[in-house]
């Protein structure tokens, strides 16, 4: 049974990586509730993040060529195993509807107010449906051209938007009590840095398993350097209105005015947006019905992409009412919702296999 | 996406299994050996002349040419051969000739030995090949393809003497793939001049033509050319397996190969290349491809292609390298903006007209006052009338010609804007796009296809529409194999060291090594150090 044939580099990991982490966060921006010393959160939240993929590749360097869902089987045994599973599958659901959610408020409330989100939420899901079909080689393939894209147009614009820059914005540094700080700074660690747990479902088909664990970091530093950067360009362009503002990339890049020609770019960052959402939502989507497949032990995980690509749509449309409440549940109880499978289970899965000296050599087990 | 409509159409399957069960007539058909009684020639001339006149004698193109030679004209004999087909030369001179004229002056004693085939095939006939032949099938395909057949009484073989010959255009220009610089030949229709076009760019033993005929009622000859050792041999194997699995009547272009063998069938990409001109050819199989030659068509095919290689052509190896590479990076703009021209133009006035500068955004605005259409119905109705032009002036007449352009460019572009009935501006769009379309004229008709689907979705959903269509093609060509080879690499799976061919093209001395993605056999092209060093102190050399 083979479920997946396909193999992938590590630089296509290090890419896909980028990608995933870059994802929502092209509009959301992680650690505002730090203010002006946002981007201190994201980099805060980017080691606390770095410490996170510590253990998700140490576990999968254990593991090699088995996913979470199969060596949730090992450590925990065959039936709390599946429960936690079950968890997981259900957090890469819920994430992926989530991303998703995000694709309908942004567009539905900046771009075209009056097209119903269910259009924008169902087209990027088939989009997502047929490159899951695909499989992870593909998904992967995808990610080097759009990120390349994604890297080359957020340049442009902050070289545009190098003259509207008040850099004095950003003083004085460490402007809030420590409580807070860490408060945002795990904000920005369990988003977007910790959602890489959704690659213990793909790291399985890396060619070569002993470069994850430097594949993983440099991707997060990368990733997390762009968000540093964004967050700098947005803090120093708007100022104030960076900490209050619910888009605030998309409100930056729109100050962009040069010589009346060059004006109004913001549509750009809606394309970035797409694209590495796109990459978010397929790695999510593909991670969620292959480790169902594996649960359920199919042959295929093919004939599972329509239907649960079609609940994640509803999902997505029905858990919130308006964006407030999506952008509240994303910096409030997100980082709360994220502490078990982000760091607590697989830091446990990490103890328990140490203890129980897993895996154990062919002849050793039963 | 498109793979997974596709893939809900049984339809087709059922098509397939359909064929499957008809495979049995099929062969039936075509084989002789099962028709004729005694398939095997007989000792008798008479004998064997009547079968073949029931089998050929309707058409009268062929010759049966009855005449007796040797001493006293004791030997009866005949050729069969196809009038047109064969050299009227070579057959007069070297066939009958040596046969009636020569033996004429060998003694009684002689006869006997005359009455030898060996005799015969070794020493009296002039001619470059001769082969034995002893059953009915072996006379009537080597009469089809140009042989003439020697019958001499009281043997039960034949000799088929190779004298093929017929008309044929010469070597020509290519009306297609135009160059500044570089070789001006191309391809012809015959598969002979074809492959020795091709042995003449490439003078190595290790170039390798296999032939196979294809086409149960066409025979055509179809000819495989690789570079032993160069081409990957797994890649020969699969070019060989789906040849082989052709069953078909007919094969009349190269176009029938490639939609019989090509990776996949329901996408709108090509994942076949074809070029017209020998030193395009030449070029691929030295990267490791391997060429398909059909005969009857100019057109060769290589496999296999990646999708940047519609972005190369020959001119930018023979040129230096600095222009070509603007020149590179120019062709992927044209080819973005002719399938992205209308759809951008129609998203940015439908939606987001905040995008234009307000003085541009206000002369707009003045110049659609009064169109009868929105944007998207305006851009699809040139589009049209655009592709109507395009077909007709390939089709037409060559004196209507002039009829054409002007009625295309007074009507469609001056008449319908002073009429109102089509904003100024979206006949600019249309002309750029056309115009850009020919930059890279292997994808054109691709461009065509995905510029109407693009421009429905931008006046749908505006950029949203655009990237969502964007992404579902850059999904399906991530997913796109040909012949094992990703379709978009070296781009995607990405291979840094082919980088230096896709959007700059580095100095030929420094290409070092073969694509990494066809095929990795035998990489390195060159010595290390070729870059030109011209001695430090150039006044030394003259003294």
């Amino acid at each position: 049974m083979k479920l997946e044939g396909g193999k992938i580099s590590s630089s296509q990991l290090t890419f896909l990586i980028i990608g995933f982490t870059i994802g929502s966060s092209v509009i959301l921006s992680p650690g505002q509730a730090a203010g002006h010393d946002a981007w201190l959160a994201v980099l805060a939240g980017l080691g606390e993040g770095l410490f996170f993929a510590v253990i998700y590749t140490s576990l999968a360097a254990r593991f090699p060529g088995k996913t979470l869902v199969q060596f949730n089987d090992l450590i925990y045994g065959p039936y709390l195993g599946k429960v936690i599973s079950i968890g997981y599958l259900w957090f890469f659901f819920h994430l992926g509807s989530l991303v998703l959610r995000n694709f309908g408020d942004f567009f539905t409330s900046i771009i075209y107010p009056e097209t119903p989100m269910v259009v924008f939420i169902l087209l990027t899901a088939l989009i997502c449906a047929s490159a899951t079909r695909n499989g992870i080689e593909v998904i992967a393939r995808c990610s080097i051209i759009l990120l390349s894209l994604m890297l080359v147009t957020d340049l442009v614009l902050i070289i545009l938007l190098l003259k509207d820059m008040e850099f004095t914005n950003l003083l004085p540094i460490f402007d809030l009590p420590l409580k807070e700080f860490i408060r945002a700074s795990h904000s920005a660690a369990t988003f977007p840095f910790g959602e890489t747990v959704a690659f213990l479902m793909v790291i399985a088909f890396l060619n070569n398993v002993k470069q994850a664990k430097i594949s993983t970091a440099a991707a997060l530093t990368i990733a997390g350097m762009f968000l540093v950067t964004a967050s700098v360009r947005n803090t120093a362009v708007l100022g104030i209105v960076a900490t209050t503002a619910t888009y605030p990339s998309f409100m930056a890049v729109r100050i962009i005015d040069i010589a009346h020609i060059l004006t109004r770019l913001e549509v750009i960052v809606a394309i970035d947006l797409l694209a590495m959402g796109f990459l978010k939502i397929s790695v999510l989507y593909y991670g969620t019905v292959l480790g169902m497949a594996q649960l359920l032990k199919l042959r295929s995980y093919l004939p599972l992409v329509l239907p649960v690509g079609a609940l994640m749509v509803l999902l997505s449309i029905l858990q919130f009412d308006s964006v407030t409440e999506n952008i509240a549940f994303a910096f409030d109880i997100w980082p709360y919702y994220a502490i078990p499978f982000q760091i607590g289970i697989p830091l446990l899965s990490l103890i328990v296999a140490v203890l129980r000296g897993l895996p154990k050599k062919e002849g050793g087990s039963k | 996406m498109f793979q997974f409509i596709f893939n809900k159409m049984n339809f087709w399957r059922k098509f397939n299994k359909k064929n499957q069960n008809n495979k049995q007539n099929f062969k039936e058909d075509n084989s002789l050996q099962k028709k004729l009684s005694q398939p095997n020639l007989s000792q008798n001339l008479k004998e064997n002349l009547k079968v073949l006149r029931n089998l050929l004698g309707q058409s009268n193109d062929i010759v049966f040419r009855e005449f007796s030679f040797g001493y006293e004209g004791k030997i009866n004999a005949a050729l069969i051969f196809l009038d047109g087909m064969t050299d009227n030369a070579t057959i007069n001179e070297s066939i009958i000739r040596p046969l009636m004229y020569d033996s004429y002056f060998l003694n009684t004693k002689n006869l006997e030995v005359i009455n030898n085939i060996e005799f015969i095939e070794k020493r009296m006939l002039s001619v470059r090949s001769v082969k034995k032949v002893s059953n009915i099938e072996q006379v009537v395909d080597g009469c089809m393809s140009g042989e003439t057949v020697l019958f001499i009484d009281g043997l039960n073989e034949a000799l088929a003497i190779s004298t093929q010959g017929w008309e044929s255009r010469g070597v020509t220009e290519p009306k297609t793939e135009a160059v500044v610089r570089g070789p001006r030949e191309g391809f012809t229709e015959t598969l002979r001049t074809n492959t020795s076009q091709l042995r003449r760019k490439i003078r190595n033993h290790n170039l390798l033509m296999e032939t196979i005929q294809l086409g149960q009622k066409t025979n055509t000859d179809v000819c495989i050319a690789y570079l032993n050792g160069i081409a990957n041999p797994r890649l020969v194997e699969e070019v060989r397996r789906r040849l082989k699995r052709i069953n078909t009547d007919s094969i009349l272009e190269s176009g029938y190969i490639e939609q019989f063998i090509e990776d996949g069938p329901f996408s709108p990409f090509s994942t076949i290349a074809n070029s017209e001109k020998p030193d395009v050819v030449a070029a691929k199989i030295l990267e490791g491809r391997v060429a398909i030659l059909v005969d009857g068509t100019p057109m060769v095919l290589t496999v296999p292609m990646v999708f940047i290689e519609s972005f190369q052509t020959s001119e930018d190896y023979y040129s230096r390298p600095y222009y070509v590479s603007v020149i590179r990076i120019i062709r992927f703009m044209a080819f973005f903006i002719t399938i992205l021209a209308p759809a951008a133009y129609v998203a940015v006035t439908t939606f987001h007209q905040e995008m234009i500068p307000t003085s541009l955004l206000i002369t707009m605005a003045a110049a659609r006052e009064g169109t009868p259409f929105p944007a998207v119905v305006e851009a699809l109705l040139m589009g049209l009338v655009y592709e109507i032009l395009r077909e007709a002036g390939i089709r037409l007449p060559r004196p209507v010609g002039s009829a054409i352009s002007i009625v295309g460019a007074l009507v469609i572009g001056e008449a319908a804007v002073s009429a109102g009935l089509i904003g100024a501006p979206m006949v600019i769009v249309i002309a750029i796009t056309a115009i850009a379309s020919f930059v890279v004229p292997a994808q054109s008709d691709l461009a065509a296809l995905l510029r109407i689907l693009l421009t429905i979705f931008a006046g749908v959903l505006g950029a949203f529409g655009i990237i969502i269509v964007l992404l579902g093609t850059l999904v399906h060509l991530s997913a796109l194999r040909s012949f094992g080879t990703p379709f978009l690499s070296p781009l995607a799976p990405l291979s840094f060291g082919d980088l230096k061919d896709v959007f700059i093209r580095a100095p030929i001395w420094a290409m070092l090594n073969r694509p990494r993605t066809i095929g990795w056999h035998d990489p390195q092209r060159q010595e290390f150090r070729l870059m030109p060093q011209p001695p430090e102190n150039s006044e030394r050399v003259k003294n």
